[in-house]
Protein backbone atom coordinates (compact mmCIF):
# COMPACT_ATOMS: atom_id res chain seq x y z
CA UNK A 1 0.00 0.00 0.00
CA UNK A 2 1.29 3.50 -0.78
CA UNK A 3 1.63 5.90 2.04
CA UNK A 4 0.60 9.00 -0.04
CA UNK A 5 -2.19 7.10 -1.49
CA UNK A 6 -3.35 6.01 2.26
CA UNK A 7 -2.84 9.71 3.29
CA UNK A 8 -5.45 10.98 0.53
CA UNK A 9 -7.82 8.57 1.03
CA UNK A 10 -7.66 9.13 4.64
CA UNK A 11 -7.90 12.95 4.53
CA UNK A 12 -10.55 12.77 2.22
CA UNK A 13 -13.27 10.49 4.53
CA UNK A 14 -12.09 12.62 6.94
CA UNK A 15 -13.27 16.22 5.50
CA UNK A 16 -16.57 14.42 4.02
CA UNK A 17 -17.63 12.98 7.41
CA UNK A 18 -16.80 16.49 8.41
CA UNK A 19 -19.56 18.01 6.92
CA UNK A 20 -22.79 16.26 8.12
CA UNK A 21 -20.98 16.69 11.24
CA UNK A 22 -20.32 20.79 11.20
CA UNK A 23 -24.63 20.79 9.91
CA UNK A 24 -25.47 19.01 12.92
CA UNK A 25 -27.98 21.76 13.75
CA UNK A 26 -30.09 21.22 10.26
CA UNK A 27 -31.29 18.04 11.48
CA UNK A 28 -34.48 17.56 10.58
CA UNK A 29 -36.83 18.13 13.89
CA UNK A 30 -40.16 17.37 12.65
CA UNK A 31 -38.65 14.17 10.75
CA UNK A 32 -37.08 12.65 14.12
CA UNK A 33 -40.50 13.70 15.62
CA UNK A 34 -42.38 11.62 12.92
CA UNK A 35 -40.17 8.63 13.36
CA UNK A 36 -40.47 8.63 17.35
CA UNK A 37 -44.08 8.69 16.99
CA UNK A 38 -44.65 11.67 19.05
CA UNK A 39 -47.34 14.44 17.97
CA UNK A 40 -48.84 11.93 15.60
CA UNK A 41 -51.95 13.38 13.55
CA UNK A 42 -53.70 11.45 10.69
CA UNK A 43 -53.60 13.55 7.98
CA UNK A 44 -56.41 12.17 5.73
CA UNK A 45 -59.01 13.28 8.58
CA UNK A 46 -58.18 16.74 10.00
CA UNK A 47 -61.32 17.91 8.42
CA UNK A 48 -63.02 15.39 10.67
CA UNK A 49 -62.32 16.07 13.91
CA UNK A 50 -59.46 16.88 16.51
CA UNK A 51 -57.29 20.26 16.41
CA UNK A 52 -57.21 21.00 12.52
CA UNK A 53 -60.59 21.27 11.81
CA UNK A 54 -61.13 24.02 9.56
CA UNK A 55 -62.92 26.78 11.81
CA UNK A 56 -60.31 26.11 14.47
CA UNK A 57 -57.53 27.27 12.45
CA UNK A 58 -56.06 30.97 12.24
CA UNK A 59 -54.96 32.76 15.97
CA UNK A 60 -55.67 32.00 19.00
CA UNK A 61 -55.31 34.40 22.04
CA UNK A 62 -54.06 32.07 25.04
CA UNK A 63 -54.74 33.22 28.95
CA UNK A 64 -50.91 34.05 29.20
CA UNK A 65 -51.38 37.34 26.65
CA UNK A 66 -49.02 35.04 23.81
CA UNK A 67 -50.84 33.78 20.85
CA UNK A 68 -51.51 30.57 19.31
CA UNK A 69 -51.40 29.99 15.28
CA UNK A 70 -53.17 26.84 13.55
CA UNK A 71 -52.65 25.97 9.93
CA UNK A 72 -53.24 23.31 7.66
CA UNK A 73 -50.60 22.97 4.57
CA UNK A 74 -51.90 21.23 1.72
CA UNK A 75 -51.16 21.02 -2.60
CA UNK A 76 -51.11 24.14 -3.18
CA UNK A 77 -51.74 26.27 -0.25
CA UNK A 78 -51.73 26.97 3.26
CA UNK A 79 -54.88 27.63 4.80
CA UNK A 80 -55.37 30.31 6.65
CA UNK A 81 -53.46 32.16 3.29
CA UNK A 82 -53.58 35.23 5.46
CA UNK A 83 -52.15 35.28 9.27
CA UNK A 84 -52.63 38.52 11.63
CA UNK A 85 -50.26 38.26 15.39
CA UNK A 86 -49.49 40.94 17.41
CA UNK A 87 -46.01 42.39 17.55
CA UNK A 88 -43.61 41.64 19.95
CA UNK A 89 -45.53 39.08 21.48
CA UNK A 90 -44.56 35.21 21.85
CA UNK A 91 -46.25 33.38 18.78
CA UNK A 92 -46.80 29.89 19.16
CA UNK A 93 -46.69 27.90 15.82
CA UNK A 94 -48.29 24.61 15.29
CA UNK A 95 -49.07 23.33 11.76
CA UNK A 96 -49.54 20.11 10.09
CA UNK A 97 -50.02 18.78 6.01
CA UNK A 98 -52.51 16.85 4.78
CA UNK A 99 -50.60 15.27 1.88
CA UNK A 100 -46.99 16.26 0.97
CA UNK A 101 -43.89 17.53 2.71
CA UNK A 102 -43.89 21.36 2.56
CA UNK A 103 -42.34 23.99 4.27
CA UNK A 104 -43.34 26.88 5.53
CA UNK A 105 -40.58 30.08 5.79
CA UNK A 106 -40.96 33.64 6.22
CA UNK A 107 -39.06 35.85 3.46
CA UNK A 108 -37.16 38.18 5.70
CA UNK A 109 -36.08 36.55 8.09
CA UNK A 110 -34.47 33.48 9.08
CA UNK A 111 -37.34 31.20 10.07
CA UNK A 112 -38.29 27.79 8.33
CA UNK A 113 -40.61 25.02 9.42
CA UNK A 114 -40.99 21.69 7.89
CA UNK A 115 -44.24 20.08 7.55
CA UNK A 116 -44.87 16.59 7.49
CA UNK A 117 -47.51 14.56 7.30
CA UNK A 118 -48.54 12.67 9.90
CA UNK A 119 -46.86 14.78 12.99
CA UNK A 120 -47.74 18.27 14.09
CA UNK A 121 -44.34 20.85 13.48
CA UNK A 122 -44.22 23.36 16.18
CA UNK A 123 -42.49 26.64 16.03
CA UNK A 124 -41.97 29.45 18.64
CA UNK A 125 -42.02 33.19 16.92
CA UNK A 126 -41.64 36.85 17.75
CA UNK A 127 -41.94 39.89 15.96
CA UNK A 128 -40.49 42.96 17.30
CA UNK A 129 -41.89 45.15 14.50
CA UNK A 130 -44.89 45.59 12.71
CA UNK A 131 -44.90 44.39 9.01
CA UNK A 132 -46.06 41.86 6.33
CA UNK A 133 -44.32 39.09 5.50
CA UNK A 134 -44.43 36.51 2.85
CA UNK A 135 -44.66 33.03 3.51
CA UNK A 136 -43.61 30.38 0.57
CA UNK A 137 -43.37 26.78 0.62
CA UNK A 138 -39.47 26.48 0.48
CA UNK A 139 -39.75 22.30 -0.46
CA UNK A 140 -41.02 21.36 -3.80
CA UNK A 141 -44.76 19.94 -3.39
CA UNK A 142 -46.11 19.03 -6.66
CA UNK A 143 -46.93 20.85 -9.54
CA UNK A 144 -48.77 24.17 -8.26
CA UNK A 145 -45.45 24.54 -5.89
CA UNK A 146 -44.26 28.01 -6.84
CA UNK A 147 -47.89 29.05 -6.22
CA UNK A 148 -48.12 27.91 -2.76
CA UNK A 149 -47.89 31.21 -0.48
CA UNK A 150 -49.50 32.72 2.05
CA UNK A 151 -49.24 35.65 3.92
CA UNK A 152 -48.10 36.79 7.43
CA UNK A 153 -49.61 40.04 8.93
CA UNK A 154 -48.12 41.83 12.17
CA UNK A 155 -50.12 44.84 13.29
CA UNK A 156 -48.98 46.65 16.73
CA UNK A 157 -50.07 45.30 20.04
CA UNK A 158 -53.30 47.77 20.33
CA UNK A 159 -54.25 47.52 16.83
CA UNK A 160 -54.75 43.60 17.53
CA UNK A 161 -58.09 43.08 18.85
CA UNK A 162 -59.06 41.58 21.54
CA UNK A 163 -60.17 37.63 20.75
CA UNK A 164 -62.42 36.11 23.06
CA UNK A 165 -61.58 32.21 24.13
CA UNK A 166 -62.92 30.45 21.60
CA UNK A 167 -62.34 32.74 18.85
CA UNK A 168 -60.26 32.40 15.66
CA UNK A 169 -58.94 35.23 13.97
CA UNK A 170 -57.41 35.53 10.67
CA UNK A 171 -56.75 38.27 7.24
CA UNK A 172 -57.86 35.64 4.71
CA UNK A 173 -59.78 36.84 1.91
CA UNK A 174 -64.19 36.58 2.26
CA UNK B 1 -73.77 37.99 -29.81
CA UNK B 2 -74.99 34.44 -29.05
CA UNK B 3 -71.93 32.67 -27.06
CA UNK B 4 -72.10 35.60 -24.52
CA UNK B 5 -76.23 35.27 -23.91
CA UNK B 6 -75.22 32.78 -20.75
CA UNK B 7 -73.80 35.31 -18.66
CA UNK B 8 -76.26 37.53 -18.16
CA UNK B 9 -78.90 35.09 -18.34
CA UNK B 10 -81.24 33.51 -15.33
CA UNK B 11 -81.85 35.47 -12.20
CA UNK B 12 -77.87 37.36 -11.47
CA UNK B 13 -78.30 40.72 -10.56
CA UNK B 14 -77.21 43.37 -12.90
CA UNK B 15 -73.89 43.86 -12.25
CA UNK B 16 -73.70 47.65 -11.72
CA UNK B 17 -76.59 47.32 -8.67
CA UNK B 18 -74.35 44.29 -7.31
CA UNK B 19 -71.43 46.31 -7.32
CA UNK B 20 -73.23 48.97 -5.69
CA UNK B 21 -74.45 46.72 -3.29
CA UNK B 22 -71.11 45.40 -2.64
CA UNK B 23 -69.53 48.94 -2.09
CA UNK B 24 -72.83 49.73 0.35
CA UNK B 25 -71.29 46.72 2.42
CA UNK B 26 -68.66 47.18 2.56
CA UNK B 27 -68.45 50.96 3.60
CA UNK B 28 -71.06 49.72 6.72
CA UNK B 29 -68.79 46.76 7.27
CA UNK B 30 -65.48 49.24 7.71
CA UNK B 31 -67.84 51.80 9.84
CA UNK B 32 -69.13 48.77 12.44
CA UNK B 33 -65.56 47.21 12.99
CA UNK B 34 -62.06 49.44 12.86
CA UNK B 35 -60.15 46.25 12.79
CA UNK B 36 -62.48 44.70 9.80
CA UNK B 37 -59.62 43.14 7.79
CA UNK B 38 -59.27 40.25 10.64
CA UNK B 39 -62.11 37.59 9.89
CA UNK B 40 -63.17 35.56 13.30
CA UNK B 41 -64.52 32.73 13.81
CA UNK B 42 -66.03 30.77 16.52
CA UNK B 43 -63.96 27.29 16.94
CA UNK B 44 -67.03 25.20 18.63
CA UNK B 45 -69.03 23.63 17.67
CA UNK B 46 -66.46 22.23 14.67
CA UNK B 47 -68.00 22.36 11.48
CA UNK B 48 -66.86 19.64 8.81
CA UNK B 49 -67.53 20.14 5.02
CA UNK B 50 -67.40 16.32 4.29
CA UNK B 51 -67.71 13.27 5.95
CA UNK B 52 -65.49 11.76 3.47
CA UNK B 53 -62.01 10.95 3.93
CA UNK B 54 -59.64 9.80 1.39
CA UNK B 55 -58.40 6.41 3.44
CA UNK B 56 -57.54 3.18 1.28
CA UNK B 57 -61.23 1.76 2.52
CA UNK B 58 -62.69 4.88 1.16
CA UNK B 59 -60.91 4.71 -2.50
CA UNK B 60 -61.31 0.86 -2.28
CA UNK B 61 -65.39 1.19 -1.85
CA UNK B 62 -65.70 4.22 -4.31
CA UNK B 63 -63.93 2.14 -7.22
CA UNK B 64 -65.39 -1.44 -6.84
CA UNK B 65 -68.52 -0.61 -8.87
CA UNK B 66 -69.86 -2.60 -11.70
CA UNK B 67 -70.22 -0.41 -14.99
CA UNK B 68 -73.16 -2.66 -16.72
CA UNK B 69 -75.51 -2.61 -13.47
CA UNK B 70 -74.55 1.18 -13.60
CA UNK B 71 -75.25 1.75 -16.86
CA UNK B 72 -79.14 0.29 -15.88
CA UNK B 73 -79.53 2.51 -12.94
CA UNK B 74 -77.96 5.74 -14.93
CA UNK B 75 -80.94 5.87 -17.03
CA UNK B 76 -82.85 7.35 -13.98
CA UNK B 77 -80.23 10.46 -14.59
CA UNK B 78 -80.87 10.49 -18.36
CA UNK B 79 -83.00 13.02 -18.02
CA UNK B 80 -81.12 15.91 -16.42
CA UNK B 81 -77.52 14.70 -16.94
CA UNK B 82 -78.12 13.25 -20.76
CA UNK B 83 -78.04 9.99 -22.47
CA UNK B 84 -74.25 10.20 -23.20
CA UNK B 85 -73.36 12.32 -19.91
CA UNK B 86 -73.49 15.11 -21.51
CA UNK B 87 -75.87 17.84 -20.33
CA UNK B 88 -78.55 19.60 -22.24
CA UNK B 89 -79.12 22.12 -19.36
CA UNK B 90 -76.55 24.69 -18.66
CA UNK B 91 -76.44 24.76 -14.86
CA UNK B 92 -76.46 20.49 -14.94
CA UNK B 93 -73.50 19.08 -14.46
CA UNK B 94 -71.80 17.01 -17.23
CA UNK B 95 -70.50 13.53 -15.82
CA UNK B 96 -69.28 11.35 -18.95
CA UNK B 97 -65.46 10.75 -18.08
CA UNK B 98 -65.64 12.23 -14.61
CA UNK B 99 -63.36 10.37 -12.01
CA UNK B 100 -64.87 7.76 -9.87
CA UNK B 101 -63.57 9.29 -6.70
CA UNK B 102 -65.05 12.82 -7.67
CA UNK B 103 -68.59 11.50 -8.36
CA UNK B 104 -68.68 9.34 -5.52
CA UNK B 105 -67.94 12.12 -3.01
CA UNK B 106 -70.56 14.06 -4.58
CA UNK B 107 -73.28 11.74 -3.37
CA UNK B 108 -71.98 11.13 -0.37
CA UNK B 109 -72.29 14.47 0.12
CA UNK B 110 -75.55 15.08 -1.03
CA UNK B 111 -76.42 11.95 1.04
CA UNK B 112 -75.11 13.61 4.47
CA UNK B 113 -76.07 17.10 3.01
CA UNK B 114 -72.92 18.55 3.34
CA UNK B 115 -73.92 19.91 -0.19
CA UNK B 116 -77.40 21.34 -0.30
CA UNK B 117 -79.27 20.89 -3.94
CA UNK B 118 -82.92 20.16 -4.14
CA UNK B 119 -83.52 17.35 -6.35
CA UNK B 120 -79.49 15.63 -5.27
CA UNK B 121 -80.16 15.71 -1.79
CA UNK B 122 -83.08 13.46 -2.31
CA UNK B 123 -81.73 11.01 -5.10
CA UNK B 124 -78.39 10.06 -3.49
CA UNK B 125 -80.47 9.63 0.06
CA UNK B 126 -82.24 6.98 -1.77
CA UNK B 127 -79.33 5.15 -3.30
CA UNK B 128 -77.65 2.33 -1.94
CA UNK B 129 -73.51 2.14 -1.77
CA UNK B 130 -73.82 -0.26 -4.24
CA UNK B 131 -75.69 1.59 -6.56
CA UNK B 132 -73.42 4.78 -5.67
CA UNK B 133 -70.35 3.00 -6.60
CA UNK B 134 -72.02 1.35 -9.90
CA UNK B 135 -73.24 4.72 -11.30
CA UNK B 136 -69.81 5.82 -10.72
CA UNK B 137 -68.01 3.26 -12.37
CA UNK B 138 -70.18 3.81 -15.36
CA UNK B 139 -69.95 7.91 -15.59
CA UNK B 140 -66.19 7.05 -15.64
CA UNK B 141 -66.30 4.96 -18.44
CA UNK B 142 -68.24 7.24 -20.95
CA UNK B 143 -66.25 8.41 -23.98
CA UNK B 144 -65.99 12.11 -24.35
CA UNK B 145 -66.97 12.74 -28.00
CA UNK B 146 -68.59 15.32 -29.83
CA UNK B 147 -71.87 14.38 -31.01
CA UNK B 148 -73.70 17.04 -33.12
CA UNK B 149 -77.13 15.41 -32.99
CA UNK B 150 -77.20 15.39 -29.45
CA UNK B 151 -78.61 18.45 -27.57
CA UNK B 152 -75.06 18.97 -25.01
CA UNK B 153 -74.33 22.53 -23.80
CA UNK B 154 -70.81 21.20 -24.32
CA UNK B 155 -68.91 22.84 -26.40
CA UNK B 156 -69.70 26.54 -26.31
CA UNK B 157 -67.42 28.84 -28.87
CA UNK B 158 -64.37 29.63 -28.39
CA UNK B 159 -63.96 33.01 -25.63
CA UNK B 160 -62.03 36.01 -27.44
CA UNK B 161 -58.28 35.70 -27.11
CA UNK B 162 -57.95 38.72 -24.37
CA UNK B 163 -60.98 36.60 -22.18
CA UNK B 164 -58.62 33.16 -23.00
CA UNK B 165 -55.17 34.92 -21.96
CA UNK B 166 -56.42 35.32 -18.53
CA UNK B 167 -57.86 31.99 -17.81
CA UNK B 168 -54.91 30.53 -19.58
CA UNK B 169 -52.42 32.09 -17.45
CA UNK B 170 -54.55 31.22 -14.32
CA UNK B 171 -55.07 27.67 -16.01
CA UNK B 172 -51.55 26.82 -16.11
CA UNK B 173 -49.14 29.13 -13.67
CA UNK B 174 -51.94 30.35 -10.96
CA UNK B 175 -51.25 33.52 -9.29
CA UNK B 176 -48.43 33.53 -7.11
CA UNK B 177 -48.83 36.53 -6.24
CA UNK B 178 -52.08 35.83 -4.38
CA UNK B 179 -50.96 32.25 -3.91
CA UNK B 180 -53.62 31.03 -6.64
CA UNK B 181 -52.34 27.57 -7.52
CA UNK B 182 -52.48 26.86 -11.43
CA UNK B 183 -55.80 24.90 -11.82
CA UNK B 184 -54.01 22.31 -13.82
CA UNK B 185 -52.23 21.07 -10.87
CA UNK B 186 -55.44 19.53 -9.42
CA UNK B 187 -58.10 19.57 -12.17
CA UNK B 188 -55.85 18.05 -15.04
CA UNK B 189 -54.46 17.19 -17.00
CA UNK B 190 -51.42 17.97 -15.13
CA UNK B 191 -52.78 16.05 -12.19
CA UNK B 192 -55.39 15.12 -10.43
CA UNK B 193 -56.00 15.11 -6.70
CA UNK B 194 -58.51 12.28 -5.23
CA UNK B 195 -61.99 14.06 -5.52
CA UNK B 196 -61.24 16.94 -7.82
CA UNK B 197 -62.83 16.89 -11.02
CA UNK B 198 -61.75 16.93 -14.75
CA UNK B 199 -63.26 20.30 -15.78
CA UNK B 200 -62.06 20.29 -19.48
CA UNK B 201 -65.63 18.91 -20.50
CA UNK B 202 -67.89 20.88 -17.77
CA UNK B 203 -70.93 22.88 -19.24
CA UNK B 204 -69.41 26.60 -18.46
CA UNK B 205 -72.52 28.24 -16.67
CA UNK B 206 -72.15 24.88 -14.13
CA UNK B 207 -68.65 25.99 -13.77
CA UNK B 208 -69.54 29.46 -13.27
CA UNK B 209 -71.92 28.70 -10.51
CA UNK B 210 -70.33 26.74 -8.60
CA UNK B 211 -67.07 29.08 -8.48
CA UNK B 212 -69.32 31.58 -7.27
CA UNK B 213 -70.93 29.23 -4.51
CA UNK B 214 -67.49 28.87 -3.02
CA UNK B 215 -66.71 32.22 -2.96
CA UNK B 216 -69.91 33.23 -1.51
CA UNK B 217 -69.90 29.95 1.04
CA UNK B 218 -73.25 28.52 -0.01
CA UNK B 219 -71.34 25.66 -1.15
CA UNK B 220 -68.66 24.32 1.19
CA UNK B 221 -67.70 21.08 1.07
CA UNK B 222 -64.31 21.07 -0.25
CA UNK B 223 -62.31 19.01 2.69
CA UNK B 224 -59.76 21.61 3.77
CA UNK B 225 -60.79 24.16 2.24
CA UNK B 226 -59.02 24.89 -1.06
CA UNK B 227 -61.55 26.35 -2.95
CA UNK B 228 -63.10 28.48 -0.81
CA UNK B 229 -59.45 30.26 0.05
CA UNK B 230 -59.27 30.36 -3.92
CA UNK B 231 -62.33 31.47 -5.30
CA UNK B 232 -62.50 33.91 -2.49
CA UNK B 233 -59.75 35.81 -4.17
CA UNK B 234 -60.67 35.17 -7.85
CA UNK B 235 -62.16 38.46 -9.51
CA UNK B 236 -65.63 38.58 -11.52
CA UNK B 237 -64.08 39.03 -14.70
CA UNK B 238 -61.52 36.42 -13.59
CA UNK B 239 -64.32 33.90 -12.62
CA UNK B 240 -65.83 34.35 -16.16
CA UNK B 241 -63.27 34.05 -18.01
CA UNK B 242 -62.37 30.55 -16.62
CA UNK B 243 -65.96 29.07 -17.11
CA UNK B 244 -65.69 30.26 -20.75
CA UNK B 245 -62.44 28.94 -20.85
CA UNK B 246 -63.09 25.68 -19.49
CA UNK B 247 -66.73 25.67 -21.40
CA UNK B 248 -65.19 25.89 -24.81
CA UNK B 249 -63.29 22.89 -24.77
CA UNK B 250 -59.52 24.77 -24.31
CA UNK B 251 -59.21 22.48 -21.58
CA UNK B 252 -58.34 19.85 -23.33
CA UNK B 253 -55.92 20.76 -25.04
CA UNK B 254 -52.14 21.04 -23.36
CA UNK B 255 -51.88 23.81 -21.57
CA UNK B 256 -48.32 25.10 -23.47
CA UNK B 257 -50.11 25.76 -26.51
CA UNK B 258 -52.79 28.49 -25.36
CA UNK B 259 -50.48 29.93 -22.48
CA UNK B 260 -49.70 33.28 -23.33
CA UNK B 261 -45.82 33.95 -24.64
Amino acid sequence: MNWRKLRTFLITVLVLALIPATRYYQIDVPLLRFLRGSHRVDPLSLHLAGEFVENNLGTEQDPDGSVTVRMVAQQYLFVPQCIVVPAGIPVHLRITSADAVHSLTLNGTDYAVKVLPGTISEAQLQFPHPGEYKMPCREFCGAGHYAMRSELKVVPRDQFPALRPGERGSCAAQ
Amino acid sequence: MRRNNWICSGSRLPWRLSASLALTLAVAAVAAASSSFLLVQDASPEKIPSYVSWTPETMAAASRGDAFRGMLLARHCDHCHGAEGFSSTATTPNLAGIGRLTIWKQLEDFRTHKRESRPMNAIAESLSLRDQADLVAYYAKLPVFYDPDDKRIFPQPRPDPAKAAIASRLVSFGDGERGIPPCQACHGPVAYRPGAPSLATQNPEYILDQLEAFAKRTRANDINMPMRAVTAQLSEPERHALAEYYGAGLGLEPASSTAPK
